[in-house]
């Protein structure tokens, strides 16, 4: 097994009348385990062109009804520029430039649609996109020359 | 303006080969500007006991708090499943309205962008009628 974390910090010293701090720190575990972390994961720098809606990480049998965590973040400069996170046509929201997300994800494949996938849509401009996916295997293709 | 900062760091020693680190800090803007939200719920905290569909954050209210939450601009929400993590087969499930997002196990939080907008409530399904503590907060504009 291997051993990964993931920390939060929320913090602000005048949105609130007193200092706003919080952190959090989290194992990334497999499901039914008390304590067995998640072995795999996947690490993509990308462009995304504008305009056209994409699977960011198709869904996949493999990663059905077990716990798997997403981190992406938009690495563009520029203020307006922003990418729109959806799953199955239900948006979750907006990464602006610098922006990031990091969230559980069940890959439902029961999904109304059929379609878990999550997916990811560059709004005017191209978008400089990093993301993670950490799981518990997947699926691949058996190769077409095989 | 306020400056609220959201900081994730991942790290691992021993998932690959080398030790795997990454660490990001945002600032929380209003929706593609450099000014900082000013407004949030404060971090709050409710236990449920119940199995059933609950609505966390309800989006398109005609009174309340969510009713200032605007749709589609830069909205932030972390959530945490304070439970203890037991056997790790229990969770929680997190929803935007009817599609499932993922399983919060004891112990696990998650940040995302809120579109919001009527009908986008943030829901979950706990694995069983066990109470469950969430921790909530949101930020908006």
């Amino acid at each position: 097994m291997a051993t990964t974390t993931a920390t939060i910090t929320l913090s602000s010293a005048d949105l609130l009348s007193d200092n706003l701090s919080l952190s959090s720190t989290m194992n990334l575990y497999k499901d039914g385990t008390t304590a067995t972390g998640l072995e795999q994961m996947n690490y993509h720098r990308l462009v995304i062109p504008a305009g056209t809606n994409f699977d960011l990480i198709p869904e996949s049998a493999a990663l059905s009804e077990d716990a798997s965590y997403v981190y992406i973040i938009n690495k563009n400069t520029v203020v307006t520029d922003y990418v729109t996170i959806s799953i199955n046509a239900e948006v979750i929201g907006r990464l602006y430039a610098g922006d990031w997300l990091f969230m559980p994800w069940d890959c439902d494949l029961t999904a109304a649609d059929n379609d878990s996938s999550i997916e990811i849509e560059a709004d005017t401009n191209s978008a400089i996109i990093e993301y993670a996916l950490f799981h518990n295997g997947e699926t691949l293709a058996t190769a077409a020359d095989e | 303006m306020a400056t609220t900062t959201a900081t994730i760091t991942i790290a691992s020693s021993d998932i690959a080969d080398n030790s795997f680190s990454v660490s990001n800090t945002s600032t929380i803007y209003t929706a593609g500007t450099n000014t900082g939200v000013t407004k949030t719920t404060g971090l709050g905290r409710k236990t449920f006991a119940t199995a059933s569909n609950t609505i966390l954050l309800d989006a398109g209210l005609s009174g309340g708090i969510a009713q200032d939450v605007t749709a589609d601009k830069a909205a932030k929400v972390y959530i945490k499943n304070i439970n203890d993590r037991g056997d790790g087969t229990k969770y929680v499930n997190i929803l935007l309205a009817t599609t499932e997002i993922g399983r919060l196990y004891g112990g696990d939080w998650m940040f995302i962008p809120w579109s919001a907008g009527d009908g986008k409530d943030i829901e979950f399904t706990a694995y069983d009628a066990t109470p469950t503590t969430l921790e909530y907060i949101v930020f908006y504009e």
